[in-house]
């Protein structure tokens, strides 16, 4: 649920989405460089109002709002252990939405961009070929993954399988009816998408062309410098201007 | 008996998988639900063992509302087939796999060892006792399914879309279990789009459409109604066609289908537990 909720792409027709999946990369890294650059509960606040009003100007408030809320119990449990070992809130507070912030910098790139973008924002990097498909057809799937979970819980739960009942690791036991089979379905999965890739010729040339072409518009261009400097601004303020609540 | 009240289900992408259903089915009849993918055939066969909860409205089994119990406390009473056994195979040999829910229902091991060796003998599993189920063929691993289901005795016997991967020999051994659960008292629920496995059977059929039922009655009134088939995505029994074209025929003695079924399968069809013709 938190996967699907913070890191499956859905298809939109805001700006946003329009914009060249390069731009939304380089929004989302400086999101998340600036998240590790903040000195401060404060500083960090206005990072999340940043990241807020992008995601509403993408028409995914709801998700991101989702996400934050999911991201809150380990939040929590990196509020916790800061607070044992060093005794301190500020530190503690920080480090805690830290983690949400990151997890929402990076949602948002991938809530955005679909598998076909992100490939080819891969490429544009020059990474390996193999790697890129094996990456981008992880994504792919994971809705598929995440189906086969239901359907396989359904099917156990449906054979007298009390997934919540007993201790810690009567639990854990009880996921292996449901793991083994997920698993096995993945494995046969990807054998089978081997076979049908290389039926369609995958890997017959070196440099295969590609059916799109990414050519930054003025716009596109705008909004990454719009960007780079909104973050150079931020970074110089957070050192040299806003209060840092830092002992 | 399986009652369902006015049931609504929405799933959480808003899409109205079911819109108010109203559907009973008594003990021990059988029943065939057939419809075009996404009618939310599978959608409603899991709300009787309480796997989803209807958005509105409510499913009784046998009195009991299945908001107020749990799926496991229902599976006892409702045994599910799903349509892909790859989605419940994971134990290290057949019998285990079958033996599963019986441990999980707390049957002692005496009764264990009895129904599962029942279970390999009616689906022609012996020879695969010790073999992992994850090396059966497909056929194999959907009679394995069936097997496990029946294994407990559930009083309900729910199957979705059980002819999948199985050939000729396989289907009509089913057909033959089917009628087998059938007299034994069984609730059968079969839903399929094999509609020539179907039409054998002679049940009560329910055809489902975007979310709603669209028809329900005897076999021989339902499967004659072609538009409605069409309208539902739903192909009409070949037989049903052969009967139809005998009636096209010039000087045909015969009024509709119905009445050219009842002339060529003779006592069969009017034996069929429900008139042939109306």
């Amino acid at each position: 649920m938190w996967l699907s909720s913070g890191f499956i792409f859905r298809k939109g027709t805001s700006r946003y989405h329009k914009l060249d999946p390069r731009v939304k990369l380089l929004i989302s890294a400086l999101m998340f460089v600036t998240t590790l650059i903040v000195r401060s509960v404060f500083q960090l606040a206005i990072v999340l109002v940043f990241m807020v009003a992008v995601a509403a100007v993408a028409t995914v408030l709801k998700r991101v709002a989702r996400t934050m809320a999911l991201t809150a119990t380990f939040s929590a449990f990196i509020f916790v252990i800061n607070i044992v070992f060093t005794r301190n809130l500020e530190t503690s507070a920080l480090y805690a939405s830290r983690f949400v912030a990151i997890v929402v910098s990076t949602s948002l790139f991938f809530i955005t961009t679909s598998p076909d973008e992100l490939e080819q924002v891969m490429k544009m990097f020059r990474l390996p070929r193999d790697v890129v498909f094996a990456f981008v057809t992880a994504v792919r799937f994971i809705p598929v993954m995440m189906l086969d979970a239901l359907q396989i819980m359904d099917a156990q739960k449906s054979r007298g399988l009390e997934l919540e009942k007993g201790n810690l690791l009567r639990r854990v036991r009880n996921m292996i009816p449901i793991l083994i089979p997920l698993v096995v379905n993945a494995v046969v999965r990807s054998g089978e998408l081997a076979e049908a890739m290389e039926s369609r010729a995958y890997g017959a040339v070196a440099r295969p062309t590609s059916l799109m072409e990414y050519r930054a518009r003025a716009g596109d261009r705008a909004v990454a410098v719009f960007a780079i400097v909104t973050f150079a601004f931020a970074a110089y303020s957070f050192y040299f201007l806003l209060p840092t609540f830092m002992p | 008996m399986i009652e369902f009240r006015e049931v609504t289900y929405v799933h959480e992408n808003g899409v109205r998988a079911l819109d108010g259903i109203t559907l009973k089915i008594d003990t021990g009849e059988t029943v065939a639900i057939v419809g075009e993918n996404g009618a939310g055939k599978t959608t409603l066969i899991k709300h009787v063992t309480g796997l989803l909860k209807p958005t509105s409205g409510a499913v009784l089994v046998d009195g009991i509302d299945t908001r107020q119990t749990s799926t496991a406390a229902l599976s006892r009473r409702v045994g599910i087939a799903f349509q892909n056994p790859d989605h419940q195979l994971f134990s290290e040999s057949v019998k285990e796999e079958i033996a599963f829910a019986l441990r999980n229902f707390g049957f002692p091991p005496s009764l264990v060892e009895q129904r599962v060796s029942w279970g390999l003998q009616l689906f022609g599993l012996e020879e695969y006792r010790e073999s992992s189920p994850l090396v059966l063929s497909g056929g194999e691993k959907k009679r394995l399914t069936l097997a496990c289901i029946l294994a407990w005795d559930p009083e309900v016997v729910m199957l979705d879309e059980p002819t999948v991967g199985q050939d000729a020999i396989q289907k009509e051994k089913l057909a033959g279990t089917i009628r087998m659960l059938g007299s034994t008292g069984k609730t059968v629920v079969v839903v399929s789009h094999d509609i020539e496995f179907l039409w054998p059977l002679q049940s009560r059929v329910v055809v489902m459409k975007s979310g709603r039922i669209v028809a329900d009655g005897p076999a021989p009134e339902v499967m004659t109604q072609k538009e409605m088939l069409e309208s539902a995505r739903v192909a009409e029994p070949q037989l049903v066609s052969f009967y139809q074209a005998l009636v096209r025929r010039p000087r045909s003695p015969f009024v509709d289908a119905l009445e050219a079924r009842l002339w060529i399968e003779g006592d069969k069809a009017a034996d069929s537990g429900r008139p042939a013709v109306t």
